[in-house]
């Protein structure tokens, strides 16, 4: 299936909108007026160096974080507050899940929160980890389960929420590169499955390129009046993407070679 | 620290052995004055006369003394932790609360809890009122602590996850905030079952309770040696079996915490 | 933060116990005024607290039970030191001594009164026996951790290196664990004074605990709580100092541990 022309969907109807959002906090501010927007179904990816604001505007769009100036739409309501159809996968997944609740009992306190009954609990989970691949593991606590595994079983409760939109705030930073790169096939997959709109940050351009439909690439410190949002990629890499062929596509080389030069120029 | 293996329960049970044998002989042969150190013998006859172990043969007054300082201390302790958990949440949940009165809390920490005995004396009179009063409110603060500790100390990246999760209040205080100030609120509860047991032993004493704190003040005034060190024994016992007791509860509630 | 705020922030912490007072202060004047004897209002606390400054029985009795307390401890928690170490450095002993110590350990302090008031009679020996007996396990049983989980690579350079088993004890584990032997001694003293004030309630006709019971007795309830405020107040700064040579120690040795 090839990538949409995405400039047409996301001027129709955006899903989630940057409306000059700036964020100040302890006196700094971290996140210049910055505007932009997603469709629905877009997986969008955001790098930049540290300190240019990348997990601030993540929290802003899951409302965790409200903004100084400027508003974050989703759907076309403004947000305020989190809510579940948001879901934010963090991430230190050691700190988010529960350690006294099993991997089941963590997931289902995502659909506890939701007010779904007992009954239907079950089979809900049952789904979610089966799409994760922890079916076998439902019943081991956090302390059992490698990094991977524990980030897997954030994904599942993440999705027992049906969020619309997911955040993740590099989700597989922590965890060694194999992990990191079957779990990104994953994620791919669950998106495509699941029809997601995504946000995820990242540190790693190529995880960025090979993941995203798009990448916002912003910058630390832009100085007064410059936004912090310095570019805009589209990535028009056809999917199913894999690790191998999609690494040495002459697109995806492209794009690598663009990115980091661009990343480096900003480092003047 | 566990004895590790046969060799190491052996070597353990030689050495115990070995100063139990220090005992009988010091007692018997009057190394040391048979006023103080009764003989092994003689304690345990002791022991048997007044658990009634000797077919009905004994007084059974040790019995009904273990019961009664055993009874107070549970009572005592289970209304502290009741009280300290619920007092403890209040005030732990809410950062604003914590900050008007932990200092306050801080400094009743330090405070023995049986230096509140006069005081309820002067209220209360002497009486088994007063002194499971006391019990309870003293080892009530080992409990109220831990657990404004544990609330305070949650995670808070979990507090993030419940907001992204939309959960109310409640729903967060009962199935985050308390699973995880468990293990401090367990271990506050220790510790609370210790100063349970000091506390009643020394207000039967000062009060004149019926229980093991007052048989053995009475032996020691009637130069009863067998009869002191019989109440010694059930008394080390009782913190022994309600530690170990615990210990294993803790365990079993905290089994999440082994990898 | 302006001065203002700052002022705030030094005086928040008396605000609630300022309250509280407050509020007793009042009821107890209703019910001194109704003729009870058990109650006393704050005030005349402070006065009888000022009167028994002034006639030195204070100072008296809180030399007194601090002194016992500290001689206690002396003995108790440098036992506790001594065996720890060697019970530490040695898992067969740790092995051979676990059941003794299992007996042993789970006697609480104050059954041991009696036996003390008849070995010693009344007075410090007696008290500070019981110190040193409520001290010597919770410094046993932290030492000896402690030294189990010094950095086995130390030992293993100082096997290298060819030291003698009391350079080793000297030189290598004595200050590697320094910071959690304060950390111990901290508790120790906490558990000190505790006891005393307790034995003194309970038994021994001296000190802080002692005072306390003679004022309830002589139906006196406003020196009664000046002694009960006074021992907070004791048991307070004695745990504040402990907590600053604490943390300063802790600075020193590179806050390891």
């Amino acid at each position: 299936m090839v990538a949409e022309p995405m400039a047409a969907a996301a001027a129709a109807a955006p899903f989630l909108g940057f409306d000059d959002v700036a964020i100040r906090l302890g006196g700094r501010e971290i996140l210049s007026p910055t505007r932009f927007t997603v469709a629905r179904g877009e997986f969008v990816c955001i790098v930049g160096p540290s300190g240019c604001g990348k997990t601030t505007l993540l929290r802003a769009a899951a409302g965790l974080v409200a903004p100084s100036a400027g508003e974050v739409r989703r759907e076309g309501r403004v947000v305020r507050a989190p809510s579940r159809e948001a879901a934010f996968v963090f991430q230190d997944y050691g700190r988010a899940l529960l350690p006294w609740r099993t991997v089941e009992g963590n997931v289902s306190l995502a659909l506890e929160a939701a007010g779904v009954p007992a009954a239907e609990r079950a089979p809900r989970i049952a789904e979610v980890l089966a799409k994760v691949g922890l079916a076998a593991h439902a019943q081991k606590f956090p302390v059992q389960l490698s990094g991977g595994m524990q980030q897997r079983a954030q994904i599942a409760r993440c999705l027992a929420q049906r969020p619309a939109l997911m955040m993740m705030d590099e989700p597989f930073g922590a965890l060694d590169a194999l992990t990191r790169q079957g779990l990104q096939d994953e994620l791919a997959r669950l998106v495509r499955e699941d029809g997601l709109t995504v946000l995820f940050v990242t540190h790693d351009l190529e995880e960025a390129i090979y993941l995203g439909d798009r990448v916002i690439a912003l910058q630390a410190d832009p100085g007064p009046g410059r936004p912090s949002l310095a570019r805009m990629i589209d990535v028009r890499i056809p999917r199913p993407r894999e690790q191998l062929g999609t690494k040495e596509h002459p697109e995806f080389l492209r794009l690598r070679r663009e990115l980091f030069a661009f990343i480096e120029q900003g480092h003047d | 620290m566990k004895a590790q293996g046969a060799a190491g329960w052996f070597g353990s049970l030689a050495v115990f052995a070995a100063l139990v044998a220090l005992w009988w002989a010091a007692s018997n042969a009057g190394w040391v004055s048979r006023v103080f150190l009764p003989t092994p013998q003689a304690t345990l006859a002791s022991l048997a006369e007044g658990l009634n172990l000797r077919d009905g043969q004994g007084n059974g007054e040790l019995l009904g003394f273990t019961q009664a300082t055993v009874g107070r201390m549970l009572q005592g302790w289970l209304l502290a932790s009741l009280a300290g958990v619920l007092l403890g949440a209040a005030i732990g949940v809410s950062p604003a609360v914590r900050a008007w009165v932990q200092p306050t809390l801080e400094f009743i920490r330090p405070l023995p809890a049986s230096a509140l005995l006069p005081l309820a004396i002067s209220i209360f009179g002497l009486s088994a009122g007063m002194v499971l009063f006391v019990v309870a409110f003293g080892a009530m603060w080992p409990v109220l602590l831990a657990t404004v500790h544990g609330f305070a100390a949650v995670e808070p990246r979990l507090a993030e996850v419940a907001r992204c999760l939309q959960m109310p209040r409640a729903a967060f205080v009962w199935k985050v905030g308390l699973p995880s100030a468990m293990p401090d609120i367990l271990a506050g509860m220790r510790l609370s079952m210790t100063i349970s047991l000091i506390v009643a032993v020394v207000g039967e004493m000062i009060a004149s309770q019926s229980g093991l704190g007052q048989a053995i003040l009475l032996a020691a005034r009637a130069f009863r040696a067998s009869e002191l060190f019989a109440g010694i024994v059930l008394l080390g016992l009782i913190g022994f079996a309600s530690n170990a007791l615990l210990a294993v509860a803790e365990k079993k509630l905290l089994r999440w915490q082994q990898p | 933060m302006t001065s203002g705020a700052a002022i705030g922030r030094a005086l928040r912490p008396w605000a609630f116990p300022l309250v509280l007072l407050g509020l007793y202060e009042v009821y107890a004047r209703r019910a001194a005024a109704l003729g009870s004897d058990a109650l006393a209002p704050p005030s005349a606390a402070l006065k009888a607290f000022v009167g028994a400054a002034l006639d030195g029985s204070l100072w008296e009795a809180t030399a007194f039970t601090l002194g016992t307390a500290a001689l206690g401890l002396l003995a108790g928690a440098g036992l506790g030191l001594l065996l720890g170490i060697a019970l530490g450095l040695s898992p067969r002993a740790a092995r051979m001594g676990f059941l003794s110590i299992e007996v042993f350990r789970p006697v609480p302090s104050v059954a041991l009164i009696p036996l003390a008031m008849l070995m010693f009679g009344f007075g410090l020996r007696m008290e500070l026996a019981i110190v040193a007996f409520a001290t010597f396990w919770p410094m046993l049983v932290l030492v000896q951790a402690a030294v189990r989980q010094v950095e086995p690579r130390l030992l293993e350079v100082s096997r290298m290196l060819g030291l003698s088993a009391r350079e080793r004890a000297f030189k290598i584990v004595l200050p590697a664990i320094v910071p959690r032997l304060f950390v111990a001694l901290r508790l120790g003293v906490a558990v000190a004074l505790v006891v005393a004030v307790t034995v003194e309630i309970a038994a021994n006709p001296h000190g802080m605990g002692y005072a306390m019971m003679i004022a309830q007795q002589s139906f006196d309830p406003a020196l009664m709580l000046a002694w009960l405020g006074w021992i907070g107040v004791v048991g307070y700064a004695v745990n504040a100092a402990m907590q600053r040579l604490q943390g300063w120690m802790a600075r020193r040795m590179g806050a390891a541990a």
